[in-house]
């Protein structure tokens, strides 16, 4: 298609304008973690110019960034001191991830490739644990846990992020396990090749950007689970989104602490992405092109 | 080397029946083409052959073996697919290698083999390359090349062809013909085009809807084809059917539809006064100014080399091949002679040839 100057400006404008309309709130939240506290609520806002202070990141984090003269860090950071929170959230989204992405994979290409009886009606039974909202289990879930001494663990937190994403990740891993040709399996099982060694030498590396696709989003869901990282836990740890609540105080909320945090939490999620950035394009096109 | 032999195999799919009671032995070495429109039933009977399908009833013999419970890696078979199954990740020369390195054969015999298998399908400078940067024709050389490695009893093609272009598919059929003449390995190949069959087969098995309609040479199935069917689905253009029925006494009988009247070869099972379904192929109607059968020229398409005609009898329309250019025009009529030997008739009921 050939585009008239005006209509190539006019396209790179609106292109601008999508990407100010998602980039603005983040830019807006990071500027808050940097304000100093009586400018957060200025009017007019200050957008671009204000005074920087890296007040709130250090009391966050219970270190000095060495910008504030005279002014001492309280000892472990104070009542806002998050820096294990943040390191709880990782572990938790990590390893839950790996969890649900690992039995996923194995359990979609078994779903994508093995006849038996019933396969549909399991397919869909797989769904059908996602159609309940997750409150309903709540309370049961934290009796539960209790007796199986899972309460405010990790292993706990893990299994139950990791068992949130199954559903979902079976069936996003069975369409990308669906689009590899079964021609591929036969071949190979006529070639002598094991099940096994089928899944690990041709169709996993086939199916890397729709497992890094999947990856991606179980990590957010679990980064950004708020219902069962609330409930079950207690004092041992604690996700970053559970804690955000604390910065609402009887005497306030502190909205620098809580956009310093939420800034802080952003980098892990946004690290974790830009790895596995180059199988995800792969991974969202995959099918979608001719080979 | 072996023959492949069937013995009342059936096949059905849920409560589907799509196969039922096939019999039939297929020599060593021989090249056989299973024909039919799709959803005939030859994929599914190649699949079992391969052991991809189970096979429901009866036994399939490969080499003497039952193979029924036998798993496809222990059935000394190589199969190629129709859209070639190469794995993409891996390069040209592990794609070939790749059923020896599981077999753990030794470095130095994979390398010859794939060297061999490459050479014979001049392959050797793309070993290196993915699949994904090979062209169409090279990535069916690369599949055949992985089967030929095995050294296996039988090879299996389904459709090998059926994605490449035409000029390419003229020349990958004559590769593999060749390449059979030179290996004598016992191949089945799975084609819906009559002219592949035509062209390769040292014997064709012609199905539909799960039974066998004919098995023959190829010149068996064009010159004597065992009932309508077989005869609408080889040659091309295709065959000319005329409705009609028997009369006169043996020995001077001929066929009647409408006013048009051919006289017929000495030798039929057919009785006066039969309802019989004649067949003609366009290219045994040899067109002249002056033949006994009048006709009115409807169309002329000229391929070049021959002239394909369409023509009305009495409402009854019929194609005819002519060698060369013909100054026929619509409208024109011309003369029809038909030699009674080359006549095709089949009983109007059972569709059975009768002659």
């Amino acid at each position: 298609m050939v585009l008239t100057p005006a209509q190539r400006i006019l396209r790179a404008l609106v292109a601008w304008a999508v990407v100010m309309l998602f980039a603005f709130p983040i830019y807006y939240w990071i500027t808050v973690s940097i304000k100093l506290g009586r400018d957060i609520f200025a009017i007019p806002p200050k957008i671009f110019s204000f005074e920087t202070s890296a007040k709130s990141y250090e009391e966050v984090f219970g270190i000095s960034l060495g910008f504030e003269k005279g002014i001492a860090v309280l000892p472990g950071g104070g009542d806002f001191y998050m820096a294990p929170r943040l390191m709880d959230s990782i572990i938790i989204a990590v390893f839950s991830t790996a969890v649900a992405v690992l039995v996923a994979t194995l359990a979609a290409y078994a779903l994508s490739r093995m006849r038996f009886r019933g396969q549909h009606h399991f397919v869909f039974w797989i769904l059908s644990t996602r159609m309940m909202p997750p409150v309903a289990v709540a309370i049961p879930m934290f009796f539960i846990y209790k007796d199986f001494g899972l309460l405010d663990t990790y292993t706990g937190i893990v299994l139950v992020h990791a068992l949130m994403n199954m559903p979902l990740a079976v069936l996003l891993l069975k369409s990308f396990f669906d689009d590899i040709p079964k021609e591929i399996d036969e071949a190979a099982l006529i070639d002598g090749a094991s099940r096994f060694l089928i899944f690990r030498k041709l169709v996993l590396p086939m199916a890397l950007g729709g497992i890094a696709a999947t990856a991606v989003l179980c990590f957010i869901f679990s980064w950004t689970e708020f219902l069962f990282a609330l409930t079950l836990t207690q004092t041992s740890l604690k996700t970053v989104p559970v804690v955000s609540s604390t910065f609402v105080t009887s005497t306030g909320t502190a909205w620098g602490n809580m956009a310093a945090l939420g800034t802080a939490a952003m980098l892990p999620a946004f690290v974790f992405i830009l790895l596995v950035q180059k199988n995800l394009v792969r991974g969202l096109t995959l099918g979608s092109v001719k080979q | 080397m072996a023959s492949v032999e069937y013995v009342n195999v059936g096949k059905s799919f849920g409560a589907v029946k799509v196969m039922e009671d096939i019999s039939f032995t297929i020599s060593d070495q021989k090249f056989v083409v299973l024909l039919g429109p799709s959803g005939c039933g030859k994929t599914t009977l190649l699949r079992m052959t391969a052991g991809l399908e189970t096979i429901a009833d009866g036994e399939i013999h490969i080499g003497g073996k039952r193979m029924n419970n036998v798993h496809p890696r222990d059935r000394d078979i190589a199969m190629v697919f129709q859209n070639y199954a190469l794995y993409p990740t891996l390069k040209v020369f592990d794609n070939i290698a790749f059923s020896l390195q599981v077999r753990r054969q030794s470095k130095d015999e994979v390398k010859k083999q794939v060297e061999w298998a490459a050479e014979l399908l001049n392959l050797t400078p793309y070993l290196a390359r993915y699949p994904k940067e090979l062209s169409g024709g090279q990535r069916q050389r690369v599949a055949m090349g992985r089967a030929l490695v095995r050294h296996p009893q039988v090879f299996l093609f389904d459709e090998p062809l059926s994605n490449l272009d035409a000029k390419l598919r003229g020349q990958m059929r004559y590769e593999i013909r060749r390449l059979h003449d030179r290996l004598q390995t016992t191949t089945i190949y799975v084609t819906h085009d009559q002219i592949e069959a035509m062209t390769m087969a040292d014997e064709i098995v012609v199905m539909r809807d799960g039974e066998i309609e004919q098995i023959g040479t190829p010149e068996e199935i064009y010159d004597r084809p065992a009932n309508c069917f077989v005869a609408d689905f080889i040659g091309s253009p295709s065959i000319n059917f005329l409705k009609g029925e028997i009369q006169g006494t043996a020995g001077q009988q001929t066929f009647h539809a409408g006013g048009m009247v051919l006289p017929l070869p000495a030798q039929t099972k057919a009785e006066p006064g039969q309802k019989v379904t004649c067949g003609i192929r366009p290219v045994d109607i040899a067109v002249g100014p002056d033949g006994p059968v009048k006709a009115e020229v409807v169309l002329v398409e000229s391929t070049g080399a021959e002239s394909h005609l369409l023509l009305t009898i009495d409402g009854q329309e019929i194609r005819a091949v002519a060698q060369g250019r013909l100054r026929a025009r619509p409208g024109d009529i011309c003369g029809l002679s038909i030699d009674p030997a080359t006549l095709h008739l089949f009983d109007a009921g059972s569709e059975q040839r009768i002659n």
